[in-house]
């Protein structure tokens, strides 16, 4: 019929299309694309995303780079639905859940084989905590990121209390929040812990919510130093020196702390980090930095973390990858991204090199860069921000909102351990531990 | 079945269901693209074990087994869905009916008014909770500085374990302003004649309300019933945005239970079983719904 | 007499204008407190969009901003390209609407005015599309998408409104019944087949809900902020929900610039429904036929 000649004419055009792209491709000049997903903020924004692509293309003229700048708000959504998809993931990306840690490549061989870059030249324990997963290196450290108390200078002075010093323990921190406390001003002195586990519990002795290899509860959430810590809470709460919830969630996001309201002055302390310390600067606030409150015997805990860049393992181009996240994720991207925007690097050398490296709050917050991290067990055990803290949240509210009495703290975390133990038998099994 | 029913029928009923076939025929095509293949897949998955990460593993029912036998957060967020659900789909049926008839009153300037009233329903997202998070904060906010006026201690609200659950109805009644557009079209398809009869008979506002438009309106009303129904059982943004689920699993919503499982603790095989329960809860409110609006809704027909 | 009957009418006419007066006050009056509430937070936003971020969260708060810092605004849409996200999330909406009003229609013309086997089955099956949460798509829809190479394009954002939104077919569906059959009859008789009564009498009947659909199909669009992230990768291609989402930070959020972008972003939907809402009142309550 008509359609005959069509078709054939058809095959024909195909068949020397296909020669073409055929000897396009012998010719090997086309350069490679790779694919990166990226987020914009105030450390990384657009500018400098752009720059850094810009500086690696011309460095190595055989790669293109794809970026996608997306916002923070949906990312771990689609970060879910391409790897529960199986197609569509990018090359390069940031791989933050552990659960996604089996879908990344393993640099490890490539790392040491690079003559440019080395793990030594990372902030030590970023390095190994966030970086390395199972004896095997699964990416490198972004920036770095660690909890600290700001203490606002012009309240305390305000209130005649004198600053805090390195060396304070959690009940002093209590004492100076009530001091500064003014609810005609609706003025509170300090802010609450925003989740357990977290430094001042280990600081105060409560290790892990759960024993080493994951087996039990019982022993860990209702232990001797975990039910210390919860009190140390319920004394906080009780005070009446510290906003409710209410007043300090103003979005929710995990990581956003009140530092709109530290900036508005009406928090003399707040439990803050180097991305909030930025802004505060940035707002003219006149403040310092000290660590979290420690008991005197024990070590001293940072409640710490790093954006984990990864390579996706099904990658079709694992060299030029490598070639861009040793690019980014190292001294040159970090660099960029420091002057452009407000990022600290998690490499030393070019920390070194921060603009306001001169200031006070940036020497303080060096000096809590090297406390031990919480993050040796929380940053890769994949059971405790799905499972694990859900079972047991009830007893965060509880003493939260004030429901329960100080001697019931025991009994209300040893009511935890069915459903701690419950989480923790369901999730392990599945995701490991 | 549908063979000897359609040879039973007669040559105009058989066209006119030819005719049916094809004007719904778009639709069909989009259920099978847009919904059948997403539905089979999620049923798929949850007689599987799924982490997201490696490939499904079957495991037969078990999802479902624990489901129903030994899982205390899925009692809870049906407790607080169905609480949230008999809370506020009432309520939003009738201010919204009320806020339409206001809306419809033949005076002039009345389009600004009906523009103010839609804008709740226009913003989005983290802009309304964020005002909200303010609005209802226990200390600064609006709401308690003016009931501190009136010398009453106001509540905790989205903090506090009995008010976050009426917090949440509060903020989605809020929005009523959407609702009240669809009622406002179909107080549209009231014939003006019936209310000039009515007039004339001497009936009262209250009586012509009663006598003309509520039974005129059925059909608008159990659209709002059923889409209403819907949205409360699909209740999440609030729960996600701002109270997170808490306090003491008092908003902690029964999707919010499901993207926690699917998304957070990469259990997408359970969190599966989960959607398809509530499909199937919201599926039977619904049917019961239907099957009663033959008595209640009145049709041109 | 007649000056005596004539007075008394006057009388009663200037009673009956008085009590209508009346009514418009008191109408009036609640309508303004109802509206004043309703505003509130419009008020906040615009007064946050001009403020300095450090008096955002001060004590007390300061209702109008001493001075106003209008420069937030150049800020927010110099950092961002906020007015070509407008842009494209007008040419999604456009596209959506076309596809709503050319389908949602013909489908519930079918639901409302036709018998067949399965008919509310079929209904149902349709509503039940809408219980299913939106998450749970995500992932066959991804790998659908992907399958068809429509990653990074605007078909995964337009293609379903051709194939029927249900909130929309059952909202028309039950409009539909409200009409009268006897038009129907009345157009037949003048030699209509079903389609020519489709779009002879239904759908010049029913511009209230044609109304709706448009302004909703806007609004969902517009918001639409999950399906955007997740199926388009171009910076310039985003749609202004994404957009508005950038001032969320990973440490804050950009609280002034965040509100004065979201003011003005939803000024066109604002637009486009006070001018719609002139058609949302009409239908079959203008024209005075027989039911």
């Amino acid at each position: 019929m008509k359609h005959l000649i069509g078709r054939r004419a058809l095959v024909l055009v195909s068949l020397l299309l296909l020669l073409l792209g055929s000897v396009g491709g012998a010719g090997a000049q086309d350069p490679v694309t790779i694919t990166w997903w990226t987020l914009a903020s105030a450390e990384s924004p657009e500018p400098a995303i752009r720059a850094v692509v810009e500086a690696f293309e011309a460095e190595h003229p055989n790669i293109k780079v794809d970026v996608t700048i997306m916002a923070e708000s949906a990312y771990g959504d689609l970060m879910n639905t391409t790897i529960g998809a199986g197609e569509g993931a990018p090359d390069i990306a940031y791989f933050w859940e552990t659960p996604w840690l089996p879908h990344t490549l393993d640099i490890t061989d490539r790392l040491e084989a690079d003559p440019d870059l080395s793990r030594d030249d990372y902030f030590e324990e970023y390095f190994n905590n966030w970086a390395v997963y199972n004896g095997r290196v699964v990416g490198l450290p972004f920036t770095v990121g660690a909890n600290f108390v700001m203490y606002n200078k012009d309240v305390f002075d305000e209130a005649g209390v004198d600053y805090p010093t390195a060396d304070w323990t959690p009940w002093e921190y209590i004492e100076i929040a009530t001091a500064l406390t003014d609810p005609d001003k609706r003025r509170w002195g300090g802010d609450r812990p925003r989740g357990p586990f977290r430094a001042i519990w280990r600081n105060i002795g409560a290790t892990k919510p759960y024993s080493d290899d994951s087996a039990t509860v019982e022993g860990y959430i209702n232990g001797p130093d975990a039910v210390a810590a919860y009190t140390w809470l319920w004394d906080l709460v009780d005070s009446g020196a510290t906003p409710t919830p209410a007043d300090i969630e103003v979005l929710g996001t995990e990581g956003t702390g009140p530092v709109d309201l530290f900036i508005a002055g009406r928090l003399g302390m707040a439990t803050l980090n180097n991305g909030h310390m930025i802004t505060a600067a940035n707002a003219g606030v006149n403040f310092g930095v000290v660590p979290e409150p420690h008991v005197p015997d024990n070590e001293r805990f940072v409640h710490a973390w790093a954006l984990r860049a990864s390579i996706w393992a099904g990658t079709e181009h694992p060299d030029e990858a490598y070639e861009f996240l040793s690019f980014w994720a190292g001294p040159e991207g970090q660099r960029i991204n420091m002057e452009i925007g407000a990022l600290m690097p998690s490499l030393p050398a070019v920390l070194e090199d921060y603009p306001d490296a001169e200031a006070d709050y940036f020497q303080g917050f060096m000096g809590v860069l090297n406390a031990t991290q919480t993050a040796e067990w929380r940053a890769t055990h994949p059971c405790w921000r799905g499972a694990v803290i859900r079972a047991v949240s009830d007893a965060w509210d509880l003493i939260m909102l004030g429901e329960i009495e100080r001697d019931e703290v025991q009994a209300t975390l040893d009511a935890m351990v069915e459903p701690g133990q419950a989480a923790l038998d369901e999730c392990v099994p599945r995701l490991g531990g | 079945m549908i063979l000897t029913r359609w040879r039973n029928m007669t040559t105009q009923e058989r066209r006119d269901a030819k005719t049916g076939y094809l004007a719904l025929s778009p639709w069909m095509v989009g259920f099978a693209v847009f919904f059948a293949f997403p539905i089979l897949a999620t049923f798929y998955f949850s007689l599987t074990q799924w982490t997201l990460v490696d490939p499904p593993v079957w495991v037969g029912l078990a999802n479902y087994a624990r489901m129903f036998t030994r899982d205390p957060l899925f009692l809870s967020s049906l407790k607080a869905t169905t609480l949230f659900v008999v809370l506020s789909l009432p309520l939003k049926l009738v201010l919204g009916l009320m806020l339409a008839l206001l809306l419809n009153l033949k005076i002039p300037g009345m389009n600004v008014f009906r523009t103010v009233f839609f804008i709740p329903a226009v913003i989005s997202g983290v802009a309304v909770s964020l005002m909200w998070i303010w609005f209802l904060n226990p200390d600064t906010g609006v709401v308690n500085t003016l009931l501190h006026y009136v010398g009453v201690q106001g509540p905790y609200w989205f903090w506090d374990k009995d008010w976050a659950l009426p917090s949440v109805a509060i903020m989605s009644i809020w929005k009523v302003g959407g609702a009240a557009i669809i009622y406002l079209a179909g107080l549209q398809n009231i014939p003006a004649h019936l209310y000039e009869a009515a007039e004339i008979d001497g009936a009262g506002k209250w009586r012509r309300f009663w006598r003309i438009t509520l039974p005129l309106l059925t059909p608008t009303l159990f659209f709002q019933l059923i889409i209403e129904l819907i949205d409360a059982f699909k209740i999440f943004t609030e729960a996600f945005v701002i109270t997170k689920g808490g306090p003491l699993k008092a908003t902690y919503f029964f999707l919010y239970y499901f993207y926690e499982e699917a998304f957070r603790n990469f259990n997408m095989g359970y969190a599966s079983a989960l959607a398809l329960f509530l499909l199937v809860v919201i599926m039977g409110c619904t049917v019961l719904v239907y099957r009663t609006s033959g008595r209640w809704v009145y049709y041109e027909n | 007499m007649r000056t005596d009957a004539a007075a008394q009418l006057k009388r009663s006419n200037n009673w009956r204008r008085a009590k209508k007066l009346i009514g418009y006050a008191i109408v009036y009056a609640f309508m303004v407190c109802l509206a004043c509430v309703f505003m509130l937070p419009i008020f906040w936003m615009a007064s946050t969009s001009l403020k300095l971020p450090q008096d955002i969260f001060a004590w007390p708060p300061e209702w109008l901003p001493s001075t106003p810092q209008w420069d937030n605004y150049a800020e927010a849409f110099s950092k961002y390209p906020l007015a070509r996200y407008m842009l494209n999330s007008a040419i999604l909406v456009v596209a959506n609407i076309i596809g709503a009003l050319f389908s949602v229609p013909i489908i519930a013309y079918g639901f409302a005015r036709f018998d067949f086997p399965f008919k509310n089955a079929l209904f149902l099956l349709m509503l039940s599309t809408m219980m299913v949460p939106g998450h749970i798509k995500l992932i066959p829809l991804f790998w659908l998408y992907s399958r068809l190479d429509m990653i990074d394009t605007y078909w995964p954002l337009i293609l379903p409104a051709y194939f029927g939104n249900p909130f929309f077919i059952f909202l028309m569906t039950q409009f539909i019944r409200t009409i009268p059959r006897e038009l129907d009859d009345a157009a037949r008789i003048d030699g209509a087949g079903a389609w020519g009564i489709l779009y002879r009498v239904i759908i010049p009947l029913s511009r209230p809900a044609l109304t709706v659909i448009v302004v909703f199909t806007f609004l969902w669009v517009w918001n639409d902020f999950l399906e955007p992230i997740i199926f388009l990768r171009d910076w310039d291609s985003y749609p202004i929900s994404v957009g508005l989402a950038f001032f969320q930070g990973r440490y804050s959020v950009e609280w002034h610039l965040f509100m004065g972008a979201t003011l003005v972003s939803i000024i066109p939907i604002l637009v486009v429904y006070f001018f719609a809402q002139r058609h949302l009142i009409g239908g079959l309550a203008s024209i005075g036929i027989k039911g």
